[in-house]
């Protein structure tokens, strides 16, 4: 019989990244500030990146398209980071606080 | 159970310990905290997978760049000590976490189905010379694709938070 090592499993792989992916969502629906849900979908994020590169270590030939594709999501995470700071710092401006529920107009 | 099994334990449980940490802490700093925590467990994670330059480019974004950009925010927007906790009502807590733990349920049961149905998968190596290769000779539009939105969004989050008119 071939050991089979606790780390050269898909499967430890993809439990952790649903772990990360519940987490994420959990965050997102009762964290009170703003703050708080971007960490969350940050969370979500390193999860769908771990997802890609164990399906392209276990179950890809030999193109490394899946890393590639954590490299692009790791880039539009930096981009959605800044963006989403500065409305974050609007918001603070305009209402003296960053809670999403207490926001309630949006029109002016 | 030999020494890298070991330690590969102990990484999962850095991060699994870390994206908690993240969710239910009260403070934001302390979710800050955690956030760097995981992305530390995450870039062991990719090492273990084969993949050193995804892990190094892991820390270097998101512990570098990312974390470093929130914390900023979170001094920025007012002081620590007039906030009110993180925590909301906890009809709204147990809710979500119904929702959360439904999702969790539902992708796990696939998750064991392939595992029981599917047999032995093989791994395959992957080096950084072939990350390489594909940047430069297949992917080269999205490549700079990526370049411009990063220049993009930082140019319109400038342009955001310096010259719109708010009550100051």
């Amino acid at each position: 019989m071939i050991e089979v090592f606790f780390y050269n499993n898909l499967y430890t792989y993809l439990f952790v990244s649903l772990f990360l992916l519940c987490c994420g969502i959990l965050g997102v629906l009762y964290r009170r500030t703003l703050i708080g849900m971007l960490v969350s979908i940050e969370l979500i994020m390193n999860g769908a990146g771990l997802n890609l590169v164990a399906f392209n270590r276990f179950s890809s030939q030999d193109n490394p398209y899946g890393m590639i594709f954590t490299l692009f999501i790791m880039g539009i995470a930096a981009a959605e980071a800044a963006i989403t700071l500065g409305i974050i710092i609007l918001i603070f401006r305009k209402y003296k606080h960053i809670e999403g529920g207490e926001i309630k107009e949006m029109k002016d | 159970m030999n020494f890298a099994e070991i330690v590969f334990v102990l990484i999962m449980f850095i991060t699994l310990t870390g994206a908690l940490m993240a969710v239910l802490s009260g403070s934001i700093i302390y979710a800050m905290i955690g956030l760097v925590t995981t992305m530390f467990g995450i870039a062991g994670l990719y090492i273990y997978l084969n993949a050193p330059f995804l892990a190094m480019m892991q820390i270097l974004i998101y512990v570098g760049a990312i974390s470093i950009l929130i914390t900023f925010a979170i001094m920025l927007v007012g002081p620590l000590y007039k906030r009110p906790k993180e925590w909301t009502t906890l009809t709204k807590f147990f809710v979500s976490l119904i929702v959360s733990l439904f999702s969790f349920f539902v992708l796990l049961k696939i998750i064991m189905r392939a595992f029981l149905s599917g047999g032995r998968i093989d791994a395959f190596a992957i080096s950084t010379k072939d990350i390489g290769r594909a940047f430069f000779d297949k992917l080269t539009l999205p490549f700079e694709l990526i370049s411009l939105l990063i220049v993009v969004s930082i140019i319109g989050a400038i342009m955001l938070t310096l010259f719109s008119k708010g009550e100051k």
